[in-house]
């Protein structure tokens, strides 16, 4: 009985039109795009914004490096305060900061900015602009993430930059107490 | 459902032809033409093509306006990917998996699926029916209505007659999934139609 059902509706199903005339002509448009010269497809891809910041990086940290040990003072090298962890920040495709950081960024931009006043207007526009550049490339960055989300690669890399920027208001910090304490001498 | 019972005509081999056959002569120059950046020669194979890309993207879609930037995409496609065409197959069965692959991936993109079912619950008769005669249209409105799955398989496979390896190849699907999907299309046809009064 099912066999005779299908062998009917197989047979009939082969007599349905399998050329259909579209009720328009598609091919002006097939045309257009076809001789339209292709779009310049940005350069901005993630793997550019990996690169560029990575160099941005490495150009913020020569310059900060520079900025503490140019007139020989006593080098503080502080290591990265261990409550700056990023335990709670989740990656993926709605990666999030986890407030312990935000918090932490918040005290310390504060923090940074009081240290700040106490350096020289040189060094002051230097650090300045190590951390201009620095968050250049986080925006970069996050723009590249907003395209893919997922990228590890990317992801680790904000996580690193953002530490980055820590770091850097962590040794402003450093160099002013260091700076203060030979006064005080 | 007279029509439903007519025998089988010529046209059950007509797939079977279109897909077995090696490019024709002209055809062949044409697509060398068209590899060569000659975008008249490509309109001529569009024009010699068309309906049969059309076709099978209007019944697996069933909604005009999807059917119509499925067909555009996949000629699109077609010409971005010429150099690949090595004419092992016919150039129909090539622009045909193309235009496959062009519905299913933008299914899968824009979940227009939802859309293209209002669609076809708030229209009395598909687009695709337009072309077909007398009672066959009643089918071909039953086949707009079945799942997407049970849809994609059994217009490849009853309607353009590939095997369950090809269909399934070109779904993406096991091949025991297709069978199975065939199976479940026809007996959702069959209540389909028995609804209306058909006998099958």
């Amino acid at each position: 009985m099912n066999e005779e059902r299908d062998d009917k509706l197989t047979a009939a199903a082969r007599q349905l039109a399998t050329e259909i005339q579209p009720q328009r002509d598609l091919w002006p448009d097939i045309e257009l795009a076809i001789t339209e010269p292709a779009p310049q497809r940005s350069r901005w891809t993630p793997m550019f914004a990996q690169a560029a910041a990575v160099v941005l990086l490495i150009g913020a940290s020569s310059g900060l490096t520079y900025l503490v040990v140019k007139d020989d003072q006593p080098v503080m090298i502080p290591q990265p305060a261990p409550e700056y962890t990023f335990a709670r920040a989740a990656f993926g495709s709605t990666y999030t900061l986890g407030s312990d950081y935000l918090d932490t960024r918040a005290d310390m931009v504060e923090r940074f900015e009081q240290e700040l006043v106490r350096l020289s207007p040189e060094e002051r526009q230097d650090v300045e602009q190590s951390l201009e550049v620095i968050r250049s490339a986080i925006d970069e960055i996050n723009a590249a993430l907003q395209e893919d989300p997922d990228n590890v690669l990317l992801q680790d890399l904000l996580m690193k930059t953002y530490h980055e920027e820590l770091n850097v208001m962590h040794k402003v910090g450093g160099v002013t107490q260091s700076v203060m304490s030979r006064r005080d001498i | 459902m007279a029509a439903l019972l007519m025998a089988e005509t010529g046209d059950n081999i007509r797939s079977l032809v279109s897909r077995t056959a090696i490019v024709m002569p002209g055809e062949a120059a044409l697509i060398a033409r068209a590899r060569g950046g000659d975008t008249r020669a490509f309109e001529m194979l569009y024009r010699e093509h068309i309906d049969r890309v059309y076709g099978i993207c209007l019944r697996m879609t069933g909604n005009v306006s999807e059917a119509e930037d499925c067909a555009q995409e996949a000629f699109i496609q077609a010409w971005n990917k010429l150099a690949k065409f090595r004419g092992e197959s016919a150039f129909g069965t090539w622009m045909h998996r193309i235009a496959v692959n062009t519905v299913l991936g933008r299914i899968r993109k824009s979940k227009r699926e939802q859309d293209r079912i209002q669609v076809v619950a708030e229209t009395s008769s598909s687009p695709a029916s337009i072309a077909d005669n007398g009672e066959l249209r009643d089918l071909s409105d039953a086949i707009d209505r079945l799942p997407e799955g049970a849809r994609h398989v059994f217009v490849l496979n009853a309607v353009y007659g590939y095997s369950h390896e090809e269909s399934s190849d070109m779904l993406g699907i096991a091949v025991g999934t297709s069978k199975a999907q065939l199976h479940r299309a026809r007996r959702l046809l069959a209540q389909q139609l028995k609804e209306q009064g058909f006998e099958a």
